[in-house]
């Protein structure tokens, strides 16, 4: 994993931001695939069983999470290798004001989303403030993420190693964000927030301030140079990371009925952040969501074929753990032959 | 325009991919009834896992063999699994899975944090769920009505762990006044260790030191058993699970502190089959007041013959619990003569099981929150590299050497 790996196509064939047609044609089409893309989905829970439908909220939430990593790390630069700090305050902000105060989730996902991109524009500031880069930059958010467990697990307040537990309604609720298990509306509502996630990855990598950030990213030398205020550009990256991030916890808790300090700030949620958005294409619009879709249903699809294999992989039934070892060849293989992801790299090779 | 066909040809095919690990649809015909079993069969605890759903899987060959459900014609029960991953999130999903596919109860999962989210969906699910291990009081404080533990919970663990020891010390001729406690950190460690606390004070055991360690990445107990020394205890007390309770064990024997013995309370080594093994000579007379299968038993003795037999590997308790919580869903179907999950947890909220696998004070007998009233901890100690019971005398396999070391 060298920043090397953060990519974006040469100068000469980006369109001249100047120019209203090239903008206009460009953003068009991200948003038209995006609304073509959220109508195929929004049918999945038709075609799903439950569990299928279960797993594809996973997903979904993964991939938000992944969207919001991207922004941070791939648009901007900074790798961060620490995200469960900010699924963790997303998480514990939705279980905390719901359980203990009665607040709707609606409301904890803006006020989560605010203070998750509070910490978050501080932690960076501190880190690049004292010129933390790369790798340092990488460990020093590890750090805050694991901190955060350690806090967490000792404050009475949220219940130190206990966790909480969202109490089950009688009935559907919108207000509370609850409704009958399998019900089409626990997959609709993250992928409209999926969405929401996307379109403000398009608006801001067209936008000033995510133009900025990926000349920074480029070239912090000659960005400065050219009076652009790099401390600032970088920030408004991170604040909008982290918030997306928090609401992908937010609604973790409440799909979940039960947040813990692992499941929040575990530094196996760091990693499921950095993992869809690595195989789909680090610095790419549709590269998290595509890695998303394909990481999310991986263990799940292997499991199934091994409960009930086809003829010439009987001597396999019954074995478990087997998920995690093609998961870990696909890594390899993508990362070997795919430096840029599924995604990026197949896009390179149409524009060539 | 190539670009965007071909970016929807990718979501279809993902969307196709998700779609095709949906349930193939379980089928369930009136002569077989599904029970789902839910453990971490891969990841870190797959050993114990695995054990604890072959466990699950005896106790329906078994039943099926004694002529199936006979309330319901000799109905045959069938075991589906699913694997936790030892995660919270998967453990939902299969749980969802197997509910889907039909099964009128769960059994599972090992782990208090996969229980939590399984319990949720069981409850919301309306199916009965038996857990076999799981030791976290807040499971069923949520007031779940689906949920039911034959196992004692952490609060009922830490109390009588205490009191056994102050038990043990008073008929030894010296009292316990002090104990330093070494636990690992989490839920689990905390509640046991919390309970221990609140009943050592009305013991007598009036010096209690807390010392915690990691849960990951713990190589070497060596500075927090000096630490524990430090506070010159009469006894040393661990909390923890089995890698963690072998290097406490060796760190305690190559440090030597001048205690009067090492006792477990909940700890996942101890008591383990494995342990004298693992530990060598720093295991010898070790103490571990835990559940337990029950060594005395006839019953019990003929399931671990053949389970061994059958799977090659010693049966522990845990695994022991899982075939007792299939029991209890079987007993449950005979008593409703019904295979209506709703019936079927109507009639396990009521139901009382005689002479259970564990060493308990009683039959197995649920309370309002559902879990086992008569689950009770017995202490085992290692002797001559064999776990024996040795306290209280009428579970006793063998005489509870204390202080350690009297024996000469």
């Amino acid at each position: 994993m060298t920043e090397t790996s953060v990519s974006s196509p040469p100068a000469h064939e980006l369109p001249a931001a100047d120019d209203p047609r090239l903008k206009d044609t460009w953003a068009r089409r991200q948003l038209i695939v995006l609304v073509v893309g959220v109508a195929v989905l929004a049918c999945l829970p038709l075609v799903l069983g439950e569990q299928g439908e279960s797993v594809a909220i996973r997903t979904l939430i993964f991939a938000i999470m992944a969207v919001g990593w991207n922004l941070m790390s791939g648009f901007g630069g900074m790798f961060s290798f620490g995200h469960a700090a900010f699924f963790g305050i997303g998480a514990y902000t939705g279980a905390y004001l719901l359980v203990d105060h009665g607040i709707s989730p609606w409301i904890s996902m803006i006020v989560a989303a605010v203070l998750s991109a509070a910490v978050g524009v501080t932690i960076a500031y501190l880190c690049l403030r004292y010129k933390l880069a790369g790798s340092y930059f990488a460990l020093a958010t590890f750090a805050f993420a694991q901190m955060f467990l350690l806090i967490v697990q000792n404050l009475d307040v949220l219940n130190k190693t206990e966790g909480f537990n969202v109490e089950i309604l009688p009935s559907d609720s919108w207000s509370m964000l609850q409704f009958q298990q399998g019900s089409p509306l626990y997959f609709w509502i993250p992928l409209a927030i999926l969405a929401v996630a996307v379109l403000i990855s398009i608006l801001y990598v067209r936008s000033r301030a995510g133009q900025y950030a990926q000349a920074v990213r480029d070239d912090e030398v000659a960005a400065s140079s050219l009076g652009i205020d790099t401390m600032r550009a970088r920030l408004i990256a991170v604040a909008l990371s982290c918030g997306i991030t928090a609401v992908a916890g937010v609604y973790y808790t409440q799909y979940y009925f039960f947040v813990g300090p692992e499941q929040a700030f575990g530094s196996a949620v760091s990693v499921e952040a950095i993992i869809p958005a690595v195989i789909g294409g680090i610095g790419t619009i549709w590269g998290p969501v595509i890695g998303a879709a394909v990481v999310g249903p991986l263990s799940e699809l292997v499991a199934t074929v091994l409960r009930n294999p086809p003829g010439f992989l009987s001597f396999l039934q019954g074995t478990s753990g087997l998920d995690v070892a093609v998961y870990a060849t696909l890594l390899i293989i993508i990362v070997i032959v795919m430096p840029k992801g599924i995604f990026g790299t197949i896009r390179d090779r149409w524009r060539s | 325009m190539k670009k965007i066909a071909s970016v929807v040809t990718a979501l279809v095919v993902a969307g196709g991919l998700a779609a095709c690990s949906g349930s193939d649809g379980g089928s369930s015909d009136s002569s077989t009834i599904t029970i789902g079993s839910i453990h971490p069969t891969s990841g870190a605890l797959a050993g114990v896992g695995g054990l604890m759903d072959d466990g699950a899987k005896l106790a329906v060959a078994d039943i099926n063999a004694a002529g199936g459900i006979k309330a319901l014609d000799g109905a045959k029960l069938k075991l589906s699994s699913g694997d936790s991953q030892g995660k919270a999130e998967v453990g939902q999903s299969e749980a969802q899975r197997l509910i889907g596919d039909g099964a009128v109860a769960l059994v599972g999962t090992y782990q208090s944090d996969v229980t939590q989210n399984v319990a949720a969906v069981a409850e919301r699910g309306r199916v009965p769920f038996v857990i076999d291990v799981a030791v976290d009081d807040k499971i069923l404080d949520q007031g779940y009505k689906y949920s039911f533990r034959v196992q004692p919970d952490a609060t009922s663990m830490g109390t009588s762990g205490a009191e056994s020891l102050a038990k043990i010390g008073e008929d030894s001729g010296t009292p316990i006044t002090s104990v330093a406690y070494l636990h690992i950190e989490g839920a689990f460690g905390d509640s046991v260790f919390k309970a221990f606390e609140k009943e050592a004070a009305k013991q007598g055991i009036t010096a209690v030191k807390e010392i915690t360690y990691p849960a990951t990445n713990f190589s070497d107990a060596t500075t927090q058993v000096r630490e524990a020394a430090a506070s010159n205890p009469d006894v040393i007390v661990a909390t923890g699970y089995f890698p963690d309770g072998v290097l406490i064990a060796k760190a305690v024997s190559e440090l030597k502190p001048d205690i009067r013995g090492l006792y477990g309370i909940a700890n996942g080594a101890f008591d383990d089959g494995s342990f004298p093994q693992a530990s060598g000579a720093s295991g010898q007379e070790v103490l571990s007041a835990n559940y337990h299968y029950d060594a005395n038993s006839k019953r019990v003795g003929d399931i671990r013959t053949r389970f061994e037999k059958k799977y090659g590997k010693p049966m522990e308790t845990a695994s022991i619990l899982s075939y007792q919580a299939v029991e209890v869903i079987a007993a449950g179907l005979e008593k409703s003569g019904s295979d209506d999950p709703e019936e079927l947890r109507e009639a396990i909220s009521g139901i009382e099981i005689d002479d259970p696998l564990l060493a308990f004070g009683g039959p197995i007998t649920f309370d309002e929150r559902g879990q086992n009233k008569n689950a009770t901890v017995i202490v085992m100690q290692i002797q001559d590299d064999a776990v024996e019971q040795v306290f209280p005398k009428d579970f006793a396999t063998k005489d509870l050497v204390f202080p350690v070391g009297s024996n000469g």
